[in-house]
């Protein structure tokens, strides 16, 4: 069409050019974006084209760029240390131009084609090979750059946010369930502010004993956490703790710290289709502690003593006792699994009070928490504990020495011991208290040695 | 019992007597007699007064000649600190009038004492039935003399098995004028609490004091009764309600330091639980308070609200200036009726400056 048609535009080296005008244009590619201006305002100034020119000649103006380029190269060369480009050819060089041209817009390539064509027909070799080095070492710093970046892993949020975007794409996230999202999220947060507010105004309610329900489910999470994930504990014999009647719970005590009670407690909260609370009765010295006493009484937890535990049991509750008390809470790693001595019966009496049958429960796993090696009477004495224990790790590691292990836990209810058989009087008939003391004993310690037969692993069960 | 019945109530002029005394002119078929060293400040209608301290020896014979049958026994000092003239009237005092009636044809004999009595102890039960042993904190001096007082009714109701002795402990007695710890807390600015700790507390609205007084005098009740509203709360729920600032305090410098003066409360009072069984009150007594907990703590806050409007400072201050008149002239009194006039003047004298320090 126009192909025999060239350029009107004036080189710089001030020959005529020599390529071929672009269709419609009266200027080739490369003069055609200088002289448009111009063009526009009706006169041509290749004067002005000139002057963007050395005034030196092809010659200066050819080793000044060459120089250039080497410094170029040189820092290019020092930002990527150890990296030499292979040796030039035009086929290589070719490669490499196709090869980024690949990362600009279409219009612009055939642009660039035609600049390199152009200057094919001027430049010599040296310069060529210059500009070989700086492609070369350009395209090995942003590789490198994007590996560092790569490095970051910014690809695990791109993959999350990709897995939202494909779940938008099937369809599985609609409107009307990202809606329904929204509301949740609105609306625990506005219960959870409301809560947070009716803390501070003293709108909320406790029963006698000082049970907070809503604190309770408030910190449910964090003891989920703990039955489920933590010590993942197996619960067997559910069926023989009653849906509504009052039963009374004797179980092993262990593992320094009361995480026991917890669990027995989320065992029945968690599993048994009533979800009663478990009312553990807790030793007289944990009402002396800051900050746990509230939060025992608040979840629902009371002191150990007779008249406390008759009057839960009156109530219909399910109470939960440890009859070994500190002496089995502070038990050497050495005497794990062996019951202590039963208290003084007290357990018994509430029992028989309130002819509330004896659910016999064997927990395995809380004596592992914990490796107490040694009991200091000396720090006990300073500290006010009931007993001090020596672990590997506490008291050398601090409050980080608290951490429990991570065992496998397993609570077995045993099968309830009625007491409605005894006279009303048999409270006070210390012979049989200390028989039947002695019987659930012995019935919690035969179901300690039967699951601990069972056990092939402390930590895997 | 159709005859008209008779009432001594001493310590007439101070709050409690005075309402007791108002709240049973109310019934038909009372005549009400009141004891006092001074006459009350606004004169109670139909009241027959009688001007006398309580000590005094010829008490016995002032119930038999107005064939008295029914004491309450009012006067008592609601005193923090401890002194002589404070213990004599307040221990003495019961003693020399309880024991008055024993051969005067007197059946029952009310008194008021405080659920404090029990103490607050780790190994406390969680609800204190009233036959529990009185472990109470001899530290805040009314508190002192309660003990005394109940050890000593303790041994005459041995003593004088048919006498009706009807001992009321109460909670936490709150309401718009009565000047128990718990308002006394309640009104300060900032209420000290314990770092980490947070027992639960019973409370009594001041107008179920006087009723549940009222109805041991006209049931002729016989026993001791615990009597609290329902339903006990945490102390911070009560602080919240009342609109109450709490100022966390570290336990142990709780206890060693001169803090313990900003509470009316002892620490342990603070820390640990100190909850009455109330089933005696409901199912023996027979009664029923009118406010519960909730809003017997409305009550204070509501009528301290309004105190921070009321241009009531100056009336508030002549009523303080009063009040201190009469306690000065009545500790005069005492010391001079006592005859131990030198101890008393010493100890009071030692008193005074230790206020002042």
């Amino acid at each position: 069409m126009s192909d025999d048609r060239q350029c009107t535009a004036t080189t710089r080296s001030g020959a005529r050019c020599k390529n071929q005008a672009q269709p419609g244009s009266a200027f080739c590619y490369a003069h055609q974006t200088l002289a448009e201006p111009a063009e526009q305002n009706g006169s041509r100034t290749p004067d002005r084209v000139e002057n963007r020119t050395p005034g030196a000649g092809d010659e200066n103006w050819r080793q000044e760029m060459a120089a250039e380029i080497d410094n170029l190269i040189e820092e290019l060369q020092e930002t990527t240390p150890g990296y030499s480009p292979p040796p030039f050819s035009p086929r290589a060089l070719v490669e490499l131009v196709r090869q980024s041209l690949d990362n600009l817009p279409p219009g612009m390539r055939v642009d660039v084609l035609y600049r390199l064509r152009d200057a094919l027909q001027r430049d010599d070799v040296e310069t060529w090979r210059g500009i070989w080095y700086l492609m070369h070492y350009w395209r090995y710093y942003q590789d490198a750059f994007v590996s560092r970046l790569r490095a970051l892993s910014l690809e695990e949020p791109l993959a999350a946010l990709k897995r939202v975007t494909n779940l938008i794409e099937e369809g599985v996230l609609d409107m009307d369930t990202l809606k329904g999202a929204w509301f949740m999220l609105s609306y625990s947060l506005k219960y959870q502010a409301d809560f947070v507010r009716r803390r501070f105004t003293g709108e909320y309610d406790t029963d006698p004993w000082g049970l907070d329900w809503e604190l309770l489910e408030a910190v449910r999470p964090i003891f989920t956490f703990l039955y489920k994930v933590y010590w993942r504990v197996q619960a067997n014999g559910l069926e023989h703790i009653p849906d509504y009647e009052r039963a009374l719970i004797v179980a092993n005590h262990s593992g320094q710290l009361p995480f026991d009670g917890a669990m027995i407690a989320g065992t029945v909260m968690l599993e048994h289709p009533s979800q009663r609370l478990v009312r553990n009765l807790y030793a007289d010295w944990f009402p002396s502690l800051p900050f746990l006493a509230p939060f025992l009484e608040k979840m629902g937890q009371s002191l150990a003593s007779v008249e406390n535990g008759t009057a839960l049991l009156s109530n219909d509750e399910l109470v939960a006792v440890y009859p070994e008390g500190y002496k089995g809470v502070g038990k050497l790693y050495k005497e794990r699994y062996r019951l202590a001595r039963f208290g003084r019966g007290g357990f018994v009496r509430m029992a028989l009070n309130t002819q509330a049958p004896i659910i016999p429960t064997a927990v395995v796993g809380a004596e592992e928490t914990y490796i107490s090696l040694y009991k200091s009477n000396r720090l006990a004495r300073l500290t006010g504990f009931p007993y001090f224990p020596i672990s590997p790790t506490w008291p050398w590691l601090g409050l980080l020495g608290l951490i429990p292990l991570p065992t496998k836990w397993t609570i077995d209810f045993g099968e309830p011991i009625p007491m409605d058989g005894y006279g009303p009087d048999a409270t006070d008939n210390l012979v049989l208290v200390s028989q039947l003391t002695d019987q659930v004993r012995n019935i919690i310690q035969e179901m300690l040695y039967e699951r601990l037969a069972q056990r092939r692993s402390v930590f895997l069960g | 019992m159709d005859e008209q019945r008779v009432v001594l109530i001493t310590g007439v002029s101070g709050t409690w007597g005075g309402r007791l005394a108002q709240r049973l002119l109310a019934e038909p078929g009372f005549h009400v007699i009141g004891l006092d060293a001074e006459p009350p400040e606004d004169e109670i209608e139909g009241l027959d007064f009688v001007q006398a301290d309580v000590r005094n020896p010829l008490l016995a014979e002032l119930l038999r000649s107005e064939s008295v049958t029914i004491l309450a026994h009012m006067a008592f000092l609601e005193t923090a600190r401890h002194s002589e003239a404070a213990f004599d009237f307040n221990v003495m005092g019961t003693m020399k009038a309880v024991g008055a009636t024993a051969e005067s044809g007197v059946r029952q004999v009310v008194w008021p004492s405080s659920t404090m009595v029990y103490g607050a102890h780790p190994d406390n039960s969680a609800f204190l039935k009233e036959n529990t042993t009185l472990r109470g904190s001899r530290s805040r001096a009314a508190n002192r003399y309660r003990l005394e007082i109940e050890s000593f009714l303790n041994g005459f109701r041995r003593q004088a098995p048919e006498m009706a002795l009807a001992v009321l402990r109460f909670a936490n007695v709150v309401g718009p004028t009565a000047s128990s710890p718990m308002n006394q807390y309640l009104r300060q600015p900032v209420a000290p609490i314990l770092l980490g700790f947070d027992p639960m507390m019973q409370l009594i609205h001041e107008e179920d004091v006087v009723e549940a007084l009222a109805h041991a005098v006209l049931t002729g009740a016989d026993g001791v009764f615990n009597v609290a509203a329902d339903p006990p709360m945490p102390l911070t729920r009560i602080l919240a309600l009342a609109g109450k600032l709490p100022l966390p305090v570290p336990h142990p410098l709780a206890y060693r330091t001169r803090l313990r003066r900003l509470s009316p409360f002892s620490p342990s009072y603070l820390r640990y639980r100190w909850i009455a069984d109330v089933t005696a009150m409901r199912e023996k007594l027979g009664f029923e308070p009118q406010y519960g907990a909730v809003e017997a703590v409305e009550a204070v806050a509501t009528s301290q609200r309004i105190a921070r409007y009321r241009p009531g400072s100056e009336a508030a201050a002549y009523d303080e200036e009063r009040l201190r008149a009469t306690i000065e002239r009545r500790r005069k009194q005492r010391a001079s009726q006592t005859g131990s006039n030198g101890q008393a003047a010493i100890s009071e004298q030692a008193e005074r400056e230790a206020d002042h320090e």
